[in-house]
Order: C-alpha cells, then sequence, then structure tokens
C-alpha cells in the first residue's frame, strides 16, 4: 500500500489516466483498485465493481455541493466589484469562507413546515430538484475518460433529467400553500417550459452537425483545429444557436434577468419562500449546480468540451481546460446578470416566442443546407468560409441596422 | 420585417453596451470603508474635508485651565463636571508663564527672558521647569500664550460625551481658550462596548506631584 501512496504522491496523474482504455469514471476506478490495490483485487469482480461504482458516487456527491460553496462567494464578490463594494471580507481572508459559515448557520436553523400546507410534497420538493439537477452530472464529460456514464443518448438525458425539476419547483410552490410561492412556481413553470424549446431547436443544431447524441462524440467532434474546430464557429448557424442556447440557459436556471419565479420585489422569494434551514440550502445548492451544469453543457457541445484550444497541445485542455472554459461562462452569467434589469412576463414570452424560437427554427433550416453542402468533414476552407460569413454578419448587421437604428426614435427594444 | 431585425440588433448591441460598463466598474477601486479596521476616513478621495470651526469633539488642554467653572455652569445639559480644590491662601500651584508654540507644533512652556515681543532673527531663551534654559531662534517660534497662574488643584474635570449637545458655548465662554472642540474626523469616533468610556477625563492628578516643592521651584527658578 505504501509504495502505491508514494507513487500517488509524486506523480497524481500517472499513465493510467492517459490511457485510452476506460471508457468512463467507474471503469477508471476499477481498472486503478485491479493494478495498484493489490489487497482488493482479489475480491470477486461483481463486489469490485460495485466498490468502483460506490466511489464515484461519493466522489460526485463530495464534489457537486462544494461547488456552490465557491459559486455563491464568487456570485457575491464579482457582483460587489461591479457596484464598487468589496463583499464579504470577515469570515477568513477576504471572505472565502462565508459561504461555509452560512451553510453551518443553514444547517442549524429551525425547519419549518408551514402547518396549511401539504407536509409530504413540501418535504419531497427540494429533494427532487435536487436530484434532478445532481442527475444532470451524470452525462457530463469532464475529461477523456472522466465522465460518470458515456451515454449513447446523452445530451436527450440531460434535457429529459433537466426538465423534471419544473415539477419540483411547482411542488414546492402548491405545498407552501403561499401566494407568492404558487405565483413563483407557475411563473416558473410557464419559462421552463416556454424556453425547454430554443434549448432543445439549438442542441438540435448541434446534433445535426454530429450526427451523435453522445457527449463525448460531441467532444470528439471538435478536436484536431483547436480553437477553430469548435462548434461555435465550424459554422454561421451554430454560432447563432451558441447564443440562443445561453440566453435560454440562463432563462431555464432562472436568473436574471429571467428570475422572475423568485423576483424579490414582486414575490418575496418565489417558490421557496416558506423554506428555511437545510431545505433552503438544497434549493441553493441545486440552483448553483444547475448553473454550474448549463454552462458545462454548453462548453461541451459549443466550446469544445475539454478539447484544448491549440492543436497538439494541453494548453486550455482537459478536465482542468473544461473547468476553466465552464467558469468562464458562469462568470458571463454572474457579470449579465448584476448588468441587466428584470424582464417583465410579455417581454419574457415576447423573446421566447417572436424571437429565440423562429431564430432557432430558422438554424436548423440553415445547419440542414450546411451539411447537406459541406458535410461535416472539418475541412478548414470550410471553417474559414464560417469565419469569413460570420464577421460578414456582423460587419453587415452594424452598417445596415446600426445607423439606421440610431436615427429612428428608438423603438421598445426586447433585450435579447 | 425591418424592424424585427433592428429589434433584434439594439437588444444585443444594448446588452453589450450594457455589458461593457459593468466590466469596467469591475475593475474600479471599490468605496467601501471597512469601518472598525479602517479609521483612517481622511485618506479616502472621496470624502469630503471637514470645514474649519466644525463642532467635534471637546478637549481640554489641562494644563491651561485655570478652573474657573465657567463652562460647567453655562453647559445647557450640564455634561461637564469640575471639582477643585482650593490651595491655601497666597500660595498658588505656579505663576502665570509663558507658552511658546514652535512651528514643528511643538511646545515649551517657561518664561521668557527678557521681552515678550519676538523680534525676528535673534534667540529666545526660555526658563523652564525640566530643561532649565533653552535658547530658541526666533523664526521657529509660531505664537506665544501667556498661561494664568493657577491656584486651584483640579480634581476632576470631567465630560460625559453622550450628553453632551454641541452648542459649542462652553468654548465660548473659556477665558484661556483651553476647552475647544476638534474640528478633525480623528474625534468623530465615539462607539464603544461602555456608556462610561463616553465620560472623558481631562484631569492630570499626575500634574501635582509634590505640588509644594515645585511651586517653590517654580518661584525658585523665576
Amino acid at each position: 500500500m505504501l509504495p502505491v501512496f508514494q507513487q500517488f504522491v509524486q506523480n497524481p496523474f500517472p499513465e493510467f489516466f492517459a490511457q485510452a482504455g476506460s471508457e468512463n469514471l467507474s471503469q477508471l476506478v476499477l481498472e486503478f483498485l485491479r493494478s495498484h490495490v493489490p489487497f482488493l483485487a482479489t475480491l470477486p469482480d461483481p463486489v469490485l465493481q460495485l466498490i468502483a461504482m460506490l466511489a464515484v458516487c461519493v466522489i460526485f456527491v463530495a464534489v457537486v455541493p462544494l461547488l456552490p460553496l465557491f459559486l455563491v462567494l464568487a456570485e457575491r464578490k464579482v457582483s460587489a466589484h461591479i457596484q464598487d463594494r468589496v463583499g464579504p471580507m470577515r469570515v477568513g481572508p477576504h471572505g472565502v469562507l462565508q459561504t461555509l459559515a452560512d451553510g453551518v448557520k443553514l444547517i442549524f436553523k429551525e425547519d419549518h413546515i408551514p402547518r396549511q400546507g401539504d407536509k409530504i410534497l413540501f418535504i419531497v420538493a427540494p429533494y427532487i430538484i435536487f436530484a434532478c439537477s445532481f442527475a444532470v452530472f451524470a452525462a457530463i464529460p469532464f475529461g477523456k475518460s472522466i465522465l460518470v456514464s458515456n451515454l449513447n443518448i446523452g445530451i436527450f438525458y440531460i434535457m429529459a433529467i433537466s426538465s423534471v425539476v419544473v415539477i419540483g419547483v411547482i411542488m414546492a410552490g402548491w405545498a407552501s400553500n403561499s401566494k407568492w410561492s404558487l405565483l413563483g412556481a407557475l411563473r416558473s413553470a410557464a419559462q421552463i417550459v416556454s424556453y425547454e424549446i430554443p434549448i432543445g431547436l439549438s442542441i438540435l443544431a448541434v446534433v445535426m452537425l454530429v450526427e451523435s447524441l453522445k457527449m463525448q462524440d460531441i467532444v470528439m467532434n471538435q478536436g484536431g483545429l483547436g480553437i477553430l474546430s469548435w462548434i461555435v464557429f465550424r459554422t454561421p448557424f451554430t454560432f447563432i444557436a451558441f447564443f440562443v442556447f445561453f440566453i435560454s440557459a440562463i432563462a431555464e436556471v432562472n436568473r436574471t434577468p429571467f428570475d422572475l419565479p423568485e423576483a424579490e420585489s414582486e414575490l418575496v422569494a418565489g417558490f421557496h419562500t416558506e423554506y428555511s434551514g437545510m431545505r433552503f440550502a438544497l434549493f441553493f445548492i441545486a440552483e448553483y449546480a444547475n448553473m454550474f451544469a448549463v454552462s458545462a453543457i454548453a462548453a461541451t457541445l459549443f466550446l469544445g468540451g475539454w478539447k484544448g484550444i491549440i492543436p497538439g497541445y494541453e494548453f486550455l485542455g482537459g478536465t482542468p481546460g473544461f473547468v476553466i472554459k465552464t467558469m468562464l461562462l458562469v462568470f458571463v452569467m454572474m457579470w449579465i446578470r448584476w448588468t441587466l434589469p428584470r424582464l417583465r412576463v410579455d417581454q419574457l414570452m415576447n423573446l421566447c416566442w417572436k424571437y429565440l424560437i423562429p431564430i432557432s427554427f430558422f438554424n436548423i433550416l440553415g445547419i440542414g443546407i450546411w451539411v447537406l453542402i459541406f458535410q461535416n468533414d472539418r475541412n478548414p476552407a470550410h471553417i474559414g468560409i464560417s469565419l469569413l460569413i460570420i464577421i460578414l454578419g456582423i460587419i453587415g448587421a452594424y452598417l445596415v441596422l446600426g445607423k439606421r437604428s440610431s436615427q429612428s426614435p428608438a423603438p421598445r427594444a426586447s433585450s435579447a | 420585417m425591418r424592424q424585427y431585425f433592428s429589434n433584434i440588433y439594439l437588444g444585443v448591441y444594448s446588452v453589450f453596451i450594457g455589458m461593457a460598463i459593468t466590466f469596467r466598474q469591475l475593475f474600479k477601486p471599490s468605496v467601501t470603508h471597512q469601518y472598525p479596521y479602517e479609521h483612517s476616513f481622511e485618506q479616502k478621495k472621496n470624502v469630503r474635508d471637514i470645514p474649519q470651526g466644525y463642532r467635534g469633539q471637546l478637549f481640554n488642554r489641562i494644563e491651561d485651565c485655570i478652573g474657573c467653572k465657567k463652562c460647567e455652569m453655562i453647559c445647557p445639559v450640564d455634561c461637564i463636571y469640575i471639582t477643585t480644590e482650593k490651595l491655601p491662601k497666597g500660595e498658588r500651584l505656579w505663576d502665570s508663564m509663558n507658552v511658546v508654540h514652535l512651528k514643528d507644533r511643538t511646545e515649551i512652556v517657561g518664561m521668557i527672558e527678557g521681552d515678550e515681543k519676538i523680534e525676528a532673527d535673534t534667540t529666545v531663551s526660555i526658563q523652564t521647569r525640566e530643561r532649565g534654559a533653552v535658547e530658541i531662534p526666533s523664526e521657529q517660534v509660531a505664537r506665544v500664550v501667556e498661561r494664568k497662574p493657577v491656584i486651584f488643584y483640579l480634581d476632576k474635570f470631567d465630560i460625559d460625551m453622550s450628553l453632551c449637545m454641541y452648542c459649542g458655548l462652553c468654548t465660548e465662554v473659556c477665558p484661556t481658550e483651553c476647552l475647544i472642540m476638534i474640528d478633525t474626523l480623528e474625534g468623530i469616533e465615539y462607539s464603544t462596548f461602555d456608556r462610561t468610556n463616553l465620560i472623558f477625563k481631562f484631569a492630570k492628578p499626575e500634574m501635582y506631584d509634590k505640588p509644594l516643592d515645585e511651586a517653590a521651584d517654580a518661584e525658585a527658578a523665576d
């Protein structure tokens, strides 16, 4: 055991991890146990497999709740600095332990259940939301073999499981027996159901290009040419699809400017108004885990996943590179949150049904024609054409629409 | 149709403008004072200077105080408490003296030898109790103030700042101008865990060590 430990300390990422043999995390752990832990290798195979699976579970159960710990602090710091404040400063150096302290406080708080509410639904709702946002992580590829399960319906599974969150939200809103909660839950349901459509359609654009639903296939498809082979730049239509996806994703995780379900000034806190203590913390963890998951999906689908920027080099590649890309997208979400004011309900629906969905359908059409003409061969010439169209499109929009709109009295802009 | 695309363009464009503004704000230095840890308000550029004559915290230069109790009498809220003990008749703590304020904000207490009016480009010799004769070039002298003779022990000179209403009447009646209101932000800090900390004690009993000997010494020095 000691030499193994020594080797692990000296070289925490041995060549073992680079081997192509294992397809997902539990296989990786299984191989590690077989080759490096002699006294476990004598156990029968099913037991060993069970141990490997449980180990993976423990890793994810331990890591995912730690995400909000970091993200909440990041959010508070980013918001503070955007508003010329400094944010939490007291607990630990520069307040780095603030969320830990808040978490401890939430654990010790009274767990209050409304007397007139539906007790069972009230108790179950946070677990449904938490489990669903947690389950999304099963299909996100963090690296070549750092993946819980390489499902052959990966992205479809993610869409399906993240839609179940709505049920939890409505349960929470109904069971609280509070008008604020119910209003927030209904708004949330309307919003999530509406924005599923542009999300699905922009994912469909990627799937049409890659011709696979497997997350790992989508990542593999973006290798070879570094940043140029990322799906965002591959065709002009996926470039638009990325923005449609990101906007809808922000709406999907109920963040400002689409935070109508929890609008503080209107609905107290929306569907989790009546929750306290650990149940509230579960909502909170789920919210931030969702945020991370959605950014990770965007990074996987459009920004090359764990593939690096420069072909042949590992720069911004692998698991650290993937996490950096995801965190950048999370930062953009926070950035948007502290830039834009909340939309009205009618504006929210306008944006979805009148702008995002038609654009998505146009994208589907365009990407079909693109695949028909150019195939998906990652030819540098085709990517060059795509980049040219993207740049010309931006310049053209500026020349044609920019001047015109500055002269005419500004119409009511539906912020996108 | 054109309106439709124009709307999209405007939406995207205005979002990017807004995001550029917030991104610039992200790197601006923050304006927060970390209050209990950062007392130096003056060093922050975004705080205005306190105007001259601001009625701040009360301060008494007890060395100049003659214990006349005028401030105690005029105080509308009775927040000044003075007890004095009179010396035997004819005795004095000290006679009238000169306080020479120097330009480097220090001061020398003693009797100026010769003319009290200081002329330029001369040296001033001052007889002090502690250091004997001190020679000072006259260009260093800011001003000379007379210190009145003191015939009381000032046992107690307390001001309860939690009662003070900052009317400034006590500073106006003070004949020796020893009771003043500080016009800096230094004296604006009152937060404390114990209310009794707000009773400022200005009396210095240690000034009166061996009072009779000192008085005698002072007389001998004269």
